[in-house]
């Protein structure tokens, strides 16, 4: 057994624990150098990440391979923009920093089990472990009662489709006998003649997946809870719940459920749809910036579902350049709005007006960030759809495609709205907005990494095709 | 004779879930729940797996319904302070989509074939030694994820209930 | 014993009425009950699988939701603790939240 291939969660658990400690022994909170702390923790488990070998432990429990190994690099990529875009806010805001960040790396610890899991229970446990992290840090802003709720309204609906995907869980297990995930695949590809029960499993995933992923219709507990969560809750939440949504989706499908593949594509296909004609058109209502983004974060994992119901190798590697570029444009506007709402103390898309003037370089950072949301070339975002649309493409799915690219033409009327506020609108007032160092440097790397994987998209794609040679289709 | 007591059992248990489901009060729902939790208990005795059943008692009939009744308690609800939800269509929503649910249900699970020959049940299973084995062997990764998973949410918990004031 | 179906039907309806209450029911703790319910439901068919299949696998996995379940009400109930002292209140319509 080589206990090795666990150290980065290790580290990252150990590093928490310590930053708890440190933070209750130390005499007067100080925001800055527990988020510094953090921050090396995490650099430390994701340079620590490069030099894990592929391996299994405890019988195919724990699996270390290229794809696991990728969506970890997300999940502490993820980590650290938001860290890094938070420490501001978290010295503005927040209480309790110290058990903030400590959550932050214990959530991440999870994903990475999450990612890791080769059978049912641990799967489950893992993400029973990231998404309670993730009630606790919605609601973190006891004072605001917008968070509370948004925390108990997470908990509810997430403890019920919790619940829902466990049924599907049982079934499972009762067809095949085994809780390892490659036992499963092989027993179902052995016998026929259960597939009603399966196709019913079936729909209780995808429901629950559906909303852990904030897909449509599971999408309702989304817009609330990320207008009421803290603004690094939010934008962490927007991706990495997400990613680790996918990550256990597509293990468990790709892996376990590619015998009876005809059985899931059509009903991947139906949420596929409805996420992004829902997410594109409440998208416009949507007065809220945060709200907004929410909206399109269910739209955009409607893109990923198109080349999922694709179920081939491209729809893998698409999804994770897909992840790793939405990471950086998502949490960089979200870090643009903790900025903005520090300077002026508004989430109004209408109060972004004459952003341009009060502070250039803002407006420019958060144009590029809505350009790759829509996917407009030279972005990652373009780069990103390029190849989900290719992989629907690939297996013939022109509908869902034509959808894709009619659904996304409309979302180029709300995320070129704000653009349109910020540049041509008047300023409300001449007061200049001030970026601290943390937050410019947060900025920065998501642009120069949105931009980067739009440039020279071939190492990213050459990452993801490796992620993607642990399924055999 | 075995029958005879999953029945009894089996309509303990959907009579007090169903007093859950429409009880206005909280304290009341929380008692049948109990109910409910230990005729649970009862069927998880009869499968063969003692050590399960005593862990449905004290988990859940002892440390969550306790939890949950020291809430309410502390909350000091008032009596039928909280009705239902006035909206009928949201109600009806609900019962029509629970019906339905069953009728798929039952009609799935009833014709449900293992996808392994059932076996006869084993003199050890119900054995705490056989499960543990299981658990620290083979099952050891999810069990110190759960210890991870117990920490966060000791964590959160002290965090959103206390009351310290500023440092 | 009673035949499996036996146990799989009755937790198939124990589930569905765990489903209807969270639904049907607007108080947050009577909500968490009837997930409660969900839970158990899950446990009866895991178990009556487990004594079926001759698998103690569905045994750990019951201990561990038992384990998970207990986290998840710690959490949710102190939130409900800290929603508690900002409104007297904890009907899910008037906090407003579940806005379907």
């Amino acid at each position: 057994m080589d206990y090795s291939l666990l150290i980065p969660e290790v580290v990252l658990f150990v590093w928490a624990l310590v930053l708890l400690l440190y933070n209750a022994s130390a005499k007067t909170e100080n925001p800055r150098a527990i988020g510094l702390f953090a921050l090396i923790g995490l650099v430390a488990a994701f340079v620590i990440l490069w030099f894990v070998p592929d391996g299994s432990l405890f019988g195919k429990t724990f699996i270390s391979d290229t794809y696991a190994r990728g969506f970890k690099m997300i999940f502490l990529l993820a980590a650290i923009v938001t860290v890094i875009g938070s420490v501001d806010f978290a010295s503005k805001h927040m209480k309790h920093t110290g058990e903030f960040y400590s959550l932050i790396m214990l959530c991440v610890t999870g994903m990475m089990f999450l990612a890791s899991a080769g059978e049912l229970i641990s799967l489950y446990v893992a993400l029973e472990l990231s998404t309670i992290s993730l009630y606790i840090l919605a609601a973190f802003l006891k004072k605001d009662l917008k968070s509370t709720e948004a925390g108990l309204k997470y908990l509810i609906l997430g403890a019920a489709s919790s619940g829902i995907l466990l049924y599907g869980l049982s079934l499972l297990y009762g067809l095949t006998g085994s809780t390892v995930l490659d036992e499963i695949g092989y027993r179902l590809f052995l016998n026929e003649g259960t597939t009603i029960a399966a196709v019913f499993a079936i729909v209780m995933f995808v429901a629950g997946f559906g909303f852990k992923l904030a897909a449509a219709p599971f999408h309702m507990w989304a817009p609330d809870v990320y207008e009421g969560a803290p603004t690094p809750v939010t934008a962490f939440l927007s991706v990495a719940s997400k990613a680790a949504g996918l990550v256990a989706f597509v293990r468990l499908f790709f892996n376990s459920l590619l015998a009876i593949k005809p059985e899931w594509v059509v009903i991947v296909e139906i949420v596929a749809i409805l996420a992004m004609v829902v997410g594109n058109v409440v998208a416009l209502l949507q007065k809220n910036i945060k709200r907004m983004l929410a909206y399109s974060s269910i739209a955009q994992v409607g893109y990923v579902l198109v080349a999922l119901s694709a179920g081939i190798d491209l729809s893998v590697t698409s999804m994770m350049i897909f992840l790793l570029a939405y990471l950086f444009a998502n949490i960089g506007a979200f870090i643009v709005v903790i900025a903005f709402s520090n300077a002026t103390g508004s989430d109004n898309i209408e109060d972004y007006s004459g952003l341009w003037k009060r502070k250039p370089s803002l407006a420019i950072v958060m144009t590029i960030y809505m350009l790759s949301l829509v996917g407009i070339p030279l972005t990652g975002g373009f780069i990103a759809k390029y190849f989900l649309f290719g992989a629907a493409v690939k297996e013939g799915l022109y509908t869902l495609v034509v959808i894709a690219i009619l659904t996304s033409v409309i979302s180029l009327f709300y995320y070129m709205n704000v653009v349109r506020i910020m540049m041509f609108r008047p300023a409300p007032s001449a007061d200049k907005i001030a970026l601290p160092w943390m937050i410019k440097l947060g900025l920065a790397i998501s642009v120069i990494m949105v931009l980067l994987i739009g440039i020279w998209p071939g190492p990213f794609y050459a990452w993801g095709q490796l992620a993607s040679t642990i399924f055999h289709f | 004779m075995a029958n005879v007591i999953f029945y009894i059992l089996a309509i303990i248990v959907l009579a007090c879930g169903f007093m859950v489901v429409t009880r206005k009060n909280a304290i009341n729902a929380a008692l049948y729940l109990v109910v409910a939790m230990a005729a649970i208990a009862g069927l998880f005795a009869q499968l063969g797996s003692l050590f399960i059943a005593a862990l449905q008692v004290i988990v859940y009939a002892g440390a969550i319904i306790v939890l949950f009744l020291f809430v309410i308690m502390m909350l000091n609800l008032k009596r039928d302070e909280f009705g239902f939800d006035s909206r009928l269509f949201q109600r009806l929503f609900g019962l029509i989509l629970g019906i339905i649910f069953i009728i798929q249900l039952i009609l799935i699970v009833s014709r449900f074939r293992p996808g392994l020959p059932a076996q006869a049940i084993d003199p050890a299973m119900g054995n705490a030694a056989a499960m543990s084995k299981k658990l620290f062997m083979q099952y050891l990764y999810p069990f110190e994820i759960v210890s991870v998973l117990l920490l966060a949410a000791l964590i959160g918990a002290v965090v959103m209930a206390s009351k310290r004031k500023d440092r | 014993m009673a035949p499996l179906a036996n146990y799989l039907v009755l937790a198939a309806i124990l589930f569905a009425l765990g489903v209807w209450g969270v639904l049907r029911n607007r108080n947050a703790l009577i909500i968490f009950m009837c997930i409660e319910l969900m839970l158990n439901a899950v446990n009866l068919t895991f178990m009556g699988f487990s004594a079926y299949l001759n698998d103690y696998s569905g045994q750990v996995f019951v201990f561990l939701i038992m384990a998970v379940a207990a986290a998840e009400v710690a959490v949710g109930l102190a939130i409900i603790v800290s929603i508690f002292r900002h409104k007297e209140n904890v009907n899910v319509d008037e906090i407003n939240v579940m806005k379907w």
